[in-house]
């Protein structure tokens, strides 16, 4: 019994502690937004590999910003088919009758929680970019959604106050502290990444289990995680194997998909103006 | 005397102003608003999805019905050209004649497939870049409970904007078809290319028929 309210007392602490954290580095936000608007720093410069599709130089040198460094090809072609069979055998079958049991509102609803979750590793990473603006509009987000949207099912500060979700990844942060890709990598279970971002991720994750409530046991965990990809899959049912069905060598097409769509993920010139 | 002349210089350079201002936004309103002319269109496309006789043709009735409709805005072209970037000029016309040809068959079922989904999504523009004789018109597609950023990418041709490249969620379907078929053409020249576009239309049409 003693225990049980030590064990109470001391979670309330971390949780205050964490509070106090946030809220320390949302104010640092705001001072360092105002030096920014002084200052005028460089951060809203536009991204080195932003592609802008008017212009004739992205179709004609296509793979100057797309291609990345495939050496470890065959083995990233067996772990893709691994993906694949693991993708049709289990999440899609699985997704679908989850996706027919539960309506997609409340599906909608359940990944705006996990997302809001993420909102503090988000905020932490446009810290260390220096996207000081970026980093409070995420916790902005993190507060607006946990406290009026219920716990983050809703998403008020995107619906009612217009500060729409923002990319931020430590892979990201990497990349602008000049890390360089490495090599194209693709993830049993996760997929297409590549060397940095893929310890990025994993980075994002430790920092995450910090405040999740499901890091007690390596179970909770992976039903925690299990639930997030079921529930993500079944909004996006049948979007796979149409991409599949309509390329030459799906391998490559992901390849090229991943980066093209990480490319607008790290350009944030439209977001930020 | 003096001060009249610089008044009056200071009046004629301001109508020269005035003039090259003006002037500028006739210039701008001559060439055609890209979001204007690409709205009908996607209106029409969608009409067309949510056609009640439509699920129930055959499927061939279908993709000819679809590709009508898309033909008017598409240039199909401009993006066969682009899609093989410099390996085009290689090409003899008749070769890029059958190339495109193939190309455009390919890209409609994009549309057909879409056929059994569409469920009267809605179609938000967001956004407009007009650069020169290009434009890109941004949309979002809003579903139940998502929407996708959908962009259009179009070139300018006697005052209509045509599309050459779609690009959902920053990825462009040209690019990526160029990254695939330039590995086809390295690795099995234009024969090998063409012949895996036959099998690939063979093998969309089976499906089509068998679903």
């Amino acid at each position: 019994m003693m225990n049980n309210q030590l064990d109470c007392v001391e979670r309330q602490i971390r949780r205050l502690c964490l509070l106090f954290a946030m809220m320390a580095m949302m104010f640092s936000g705001h001072v360092v937004a105002a030096v920014e608007l002084s200052g005028e720093v460089a951060s809203s410069e536009k991204f080195a590999g932003a592609v802008d599709f008017l212009s004739d130089e992205s179709y004609e040198k296509p793979t100057s910003d797309v291609q990345v460094s495939d050496p470890i090809e065959p083995f990233n072609r067996a772990m893709f088919t691994v993906n694949d069979k693991f993708y049709i055998w289990m999440l899609e079958p699985v997704s679908t009758g989850y996706s027919k049991i539960v309506p997609g509102d409340i599906r909608a609803c359940i990944g705006n929680f996990f997302y809001n979750l993420g909102e503090p590793v988000r905020s932490v990473n446009c810290l260390l970019q220096g996207r000081f603006r970026d980093a409070g509009k995420t916790l902005g987000r993190f507060f607006i959604n946990s406290i009026c949207g219920v716990f983050g099912l809703a998403d008020p500060a995107g619906d009612e106050f217009e500060i729409p979700p923002i990319y931020a990844s430590f892979g990201e942060t990497l990349s602008v502290w000049g890390v360089g890709d490495g090599f194209y990598l693709v993830v049993p279970l996760l997929g297409p990444s590549t060397l940095r971002d893929f310890s990025g991720t994993v980075v994002d994750g430790v920092a995450s289990a910090t405040y999740t409530p499901w890091n007690d046991d390596t179970l909770t965990t992976a039903t925690a995680q299990g639930a997030k990809t079921v529930n993500r899959t079944s909004l996006h049912l049948g979007e796979y194997v149409e991409i599949k069905s309509m390329s030459f060598d799906s391998y490559v097409a992901f390849r090229n998909g991943y980066y093209q769509m990480r490319s607008k993920q790290y350009d944030h010139s439209t977001s930020s103006k | 005397m003096q001060r009249n002349t610089s008044f009056f210089s200071v009046f004629q350079a301001s109508l020269v102003f005035l003039l090259l201002v003006l002037g500028s936004h006739v210039a701008v309103a001559a060439s055609p608003d890209p979001t204007e002319q690409i709205r009908p269109f996607l209106a029409k496309v969608t009409a067309t999805l949510a056609e009640p006789g439509l699920k129930s043709k055959s499927r061939q009735e279908q993709s000819d019905r679809m590709i009508s409709v898309i033909r008017e805005r598409f240039d199909f072209r401009e993006m066969s050209k682009r899609v093989l970037g410099q390996q085009w000029r290689n090409l003899s016309d008749k070769e890029q004649a059958e190339f495109e040809d193939l190309f455009t068959q390919l890209l409609q079922y994009v549309y057909v497939d879409k056929i059994d989904d569409y469920s009267g999504q809605q179609i938000q523009y967001t956004l407009q870049r007009v650069k020169g004789d290009r434009a890109e018109v941004q949309t979002l597609l809003v579903d139940k409970n998502k929407s996708i950023p959908i962009f259009y990418i179009m070139i300018l041709r006697n005052d209509q904007w045509m599309i050459y490249d779609v690009v959902v969620e920053g990825v462009s379907l040209v690019r990526n078809y160029m990254e695939q078929f330039n590995e086809i053409l390295r690795k099995n020249g234009y024969s090998g290319l063409i012949k895996q576009l036959k099998d690939k239309i063979a093998e969309l049409e089976k499906n089509l028929n068998k679903s």
